[in-house]
């Protein structure tokens, strides 16, 4: 079956969904079939409950795949995990997809509103309507509000979308 | 002579590793050390299989296939730096609630620094369908005015 996903990937995937001990985590992961939390954390030197909290988080978006057994002697459960790369590909599209919808929806926004701004970092712009009812004076720091030009923004944005929509096949 | 199975398997990487660009049909046999006979008949095979498209091109005064993959690998680049990938609120971002995409200050700041990160390389098909114009070529300079 043809791979799509290289370890490069994975390892952007890993950063993404965390911090730098997920790609060590993810790196222990691959070297075996399964594993368990406490020897990723005997062996990682990460701390358990941050090994846990990665793992359900890769759990969370089936990254990986877990099989429950009971100690013997605490009657505890023991969590078993294995990566499940044929997972990522359908993972990266689900997000894709996701942040396609978002980006749609701002650039409806941007394109079928007039926003006015004060110039301050601090402070956010605002659509005409709202502009209006602050008689065109910030609610933040008070000083007037000017046309903000966001033609660029909407350029920007629409060839981001056009781009995810290519890859996406749409 | 490599099996064909193999030989399929290594044309289709190579294919899907050109991404958008594609490959001319020529320069992947050479590439693979095959024939132009057996590689012509794997490159009908996969795309009889529905993993690649050929498209017909014109090539040093000769008819060959440009070679595009149909399935391209699955990569986080795009979005890698967008906010709204695995963002905290993402279970209660929508359009009509107070936390929206319409208004996220995050998704604001990331859009305005789009433009600002260094030019990408060309990967779309417009990229090769727009060769450099000469600039001394007549035809150009009419097309100007």
């Amino acid at each position: 079956m043809l791979s799509t996903i290289d370890d490069a990937t994975l390892n952007k995937v890993a950063v993404a969904l965390g911090e730098q001990d997920a790609v060590t985590l993810i790196a222990h992961l691959k070297g075996v079939e399964e594993i368990t939390d406490d020897e990723i954390a005997n062996k990682t030197a990460i701390r358990l409950n941050s090994v846990r909290k990665i793992l359900y988080k890769l759990y969370d978006h089936s990254l990986v795949s877990l099989r429950r057994t009971r100690d013997p002697k605490t009657g505890w459960f023991i969590f078993h995990w294995r990566l499940q790369p044929d997972q990522l590909e359908g993972f990266i599209l689900s997000q894709k997809r996701r942040v396609l919808e978002k980006l749609n929806v701002r650039l409806d926004y941007e394109k079928n509103h007039d926003f006015y701004y004060c110039g301050s970092q601090e402070c956010k712009r605002v659509p005409f309507e709202e502009a209006v009812e602050l008689v065109f004076h910030c609610s933040g720091c008070g000083k007037p509000l000017v046309h903000f030009a966001n033609e660029i923004m909407i350029e920007r944005l629409s060839e981001k979308v056009e781009i995810l929509r290519k890859e996406l096949g749409e | 002579m490599p099996k064909r199975n193999d030989l399929e398997q290594k044309a289709l990487h190579y294919v899907v590793g050109t991404g958008y660009q594609g490959v001319l049909q020529s320069d992947l046999w050479r590439e693979l050390g095959a024939s132009s006979r057996e590689g012509s008949r794997v490159s009908i095979k996969l795309e009889e299989k529905g993993l690649i498209r050929r498209e017909k091109e014109l090539q040093e005064g000769r008819w060959t296939y440009r070679l595009y993959p149909k399935r391209l690998p699955a990569s986080i680049e795009t979005i890698i730096d967008c906010p709204c990938l695995l963002c905290p609120d993402n279970a209660r971002c929508d359009p009509t609630t107070t936390i929206s995409p319409k208004s996220c200050p995050r998704l604001t700041d990331w859009i305005i620094n789009l433009g600002k990160e260094a030019p990408a390389a060309p990967e779309g098909p417009s990229a090769i369908a727009e060769p450099d114009m000469p600039e001394d070529d007549p035809d150009a300079e009419s097309l100007d005015t």
